[in-house]
């Protein structure tokens, strides 16, 4: 499987960790990532917020360059990335007159494949892969109670993602339960984590994240599961803030999906990147014997 | 004391226009004559519980073609364009397109943003893609602050942050940019009027 690979701005920045994670895990499950070269940045919220043309425009010139690269798949492990790249693709294919603009735009046929995936599908939609991560398994997660956390973008708009459940997915547990973990049944599994807004408006965020962290806690889960740098970095870093607004602390570690498949499969935390979430998940994982 | 004023806000239309819902079909193509007013949407929305319009209403308020109030709501700058709506109309109405649209119209005519921050974050990352191709995370976050007036903003967080390693002093640039600035040439940020 020749596997693009979409890093995006994050995964390079604020989600390093897991951008690391992703590339230890995907080699040692021999898929192939090959980084899309020279890429640009998705625009993001800002991107789709202000001009459409302009964000479509960003997501084909990333395409056509992997399609040139010849790769069978895009992998976007950012939620985000991932919405803008696979929107782009799927307006690309209905509308032709957009399409024919974008193709002047960026000089070069609008790209109408590789499919873009995340993560999640990626791992779930490669016949036989589910198996054989289970069988790779040195270190079970036992006795790790996780809320899988898949937000927005990883699964809406159904028409566009056409993976999972849109608001009751289920495909990161199953991935969890054959790491050997347990995954707890919570509410909010599906809802926004306040994404765009964490510098510009955070209110929003510390509202809309506070809501998924007192449901991960209330259901009993020692740690939420991530598969966003958003996700993954507003849960972490504004926790603190958004726990006081409740008068509460939650101390919950943030973990991307990735550093837990690599831990299950024989790596250091250190190797995955552990070390740079501000919650750490150390203690957790020492008291689990996973580090 | 409770108000009804509070509770039921009376929509004076002034003028009714077929316009705004016709030019919706077109760029969004999403025929909002399917909407059967179930209010799923807004029973979804993450936001509707801060939106000074919920998703139900602008709808409606398109259907009459109440642009102006459109524009203006505050709704436009809270949205966090998380799909619920569109995934759980029954008529599968794209309430997010439309969101971005409506958007998109109002800063092109310059009606003030009512999180002014919100805008401004945009039109900065924006700048720094039109610039390097990617986002600084870092400076783009430290010119925020500064353009912002909120000097102090998150900077214990970010000096944690910084020495986690999630902050690259030094932005990453594509190489070629000129292809990415073209994006921005023929689609500048220009504005009406």
């Amino acid at each position: 499987m020749k596997v693009a690979y979409y890093p995006g701005c994050s995964l390079h920045g604020l989600a390093k960790e897991y951008g690391i994670s992703v590339e230890v895990v995907c080699k040692h499950l021999g898929i192939n990532l090959k980084e899309i070269e020279d890429w640009n940045c998705c625009g993001a919220t800002a991107a789709h917020s202000l001009n459409h043309e302009l964000t479509i425009s960003l997501s084909a010139r990333n395409l056509a360059i992997a399609r040139d690269m010849k790769m069978d798949k895009v992998l976007a492990p950012c939620a985000g990335c991932f919405s803008r790249l696979k929107g782009a693709s799927y307006e690309l294919r209905n509308n032709k007159t957009l399409a024919a603009e974008v193709a002047e735009i960026i000089q070069s046929a609008a790209p109408v494949e590789p499919e873009v995936k995340n993560l999640l599908q990626l791992i779930m939609e490669e016949p036989g892969l589910l198996d054989k991560i289970q069988s790779r398994v040195v270190k079970p997660l036992r006795g790790l109670k996780l809320a899988a956390y898949y937000g927005c973008l990883l699964t809406r708009p159904k028409e566009i993602v056409q993976f999972d459940d849109p608001e009751l997915p289920v495909s990161m547990d199953m991935i969890l339960k054959a790491l050997g973990a347990d995954t707890v049944t919570w509410a909010h599994k599906a809802e926004c984590c306040g994404g765009g807004y964490a510098a510009s408006d955070t209110d929003i965020v510390l509202d809309l994240s506070g809501q998924v962290l007192e449901s991960a806690h209330r259901a009993g889960a020692d740690a939420i599961v991530v598969a966003c740098p958003m996700c993954g970095v507003n849960l972490d870093t504004r926790q603190e803030a958004a726990a006081a607004l409740k008068g509460k602390k939650y101390d919950m570690p943030i973990i991307y999906l990735t550093q837990l498949m690599g831990i299950a499969l024989g790596y250091s935390p250190g190797q995955l990147g552990m070390k740079r979430h501000l919650i750490s998940p150390f203690p957790l994982l020492q008291s689990k014997g996973l580090a | 004391m409770l108000n009804t004023a509070d509770f039921y806000h009376v929509w004076r239309i002034d003028q009714s226009s077929e316009q705004l819902k016709e030019e919706i079909k077109e760029h969004c193509h999403t025929d909002i004559e399917r909407c059967l007013e179930c209010g799923k949407c807004s029973g979804g929305c993450s936001n509707a519980h801060i939106f000074d319009i919920t998703p139900r209403k602008i709808i409606q308020l398109i259907k009459i073609g109440e642009e102006a109030k459109l524009l203006k709501m505050d709704a436009l700058w809270s949205c966090v364009a998380c799909q619920l709506c569109v995934d759980r109309c029954p008529s599968s109405i794209n309430i997010p397109r439309i969101m971005d649209y409506l958007r998109e119209k109002a800063y092109k005519q310059h009606i003030p943003a009512t999180r002014p921050n919100v805008q401004l974050f945009h039109e900065l990352m924006l700048g720094h893609i039109n610039r390097f191709g990617r986002v600084p995370e870092a400076l783009l976050s430290v010119e925020f602050n500064i353009r912002s007036k909120q000097y102090t903003k998150d900077a214990q967080m970010g000096m944690k942050m910084f020495f986690k390693g999630k902050l690259n002093p030094i932005p990453a640039r594509v190489k070629d940019i000129k292809k990415v600035r073209r994006m921005f040439r023929n689609l500048p940020m220009q504005r009406e009027g």
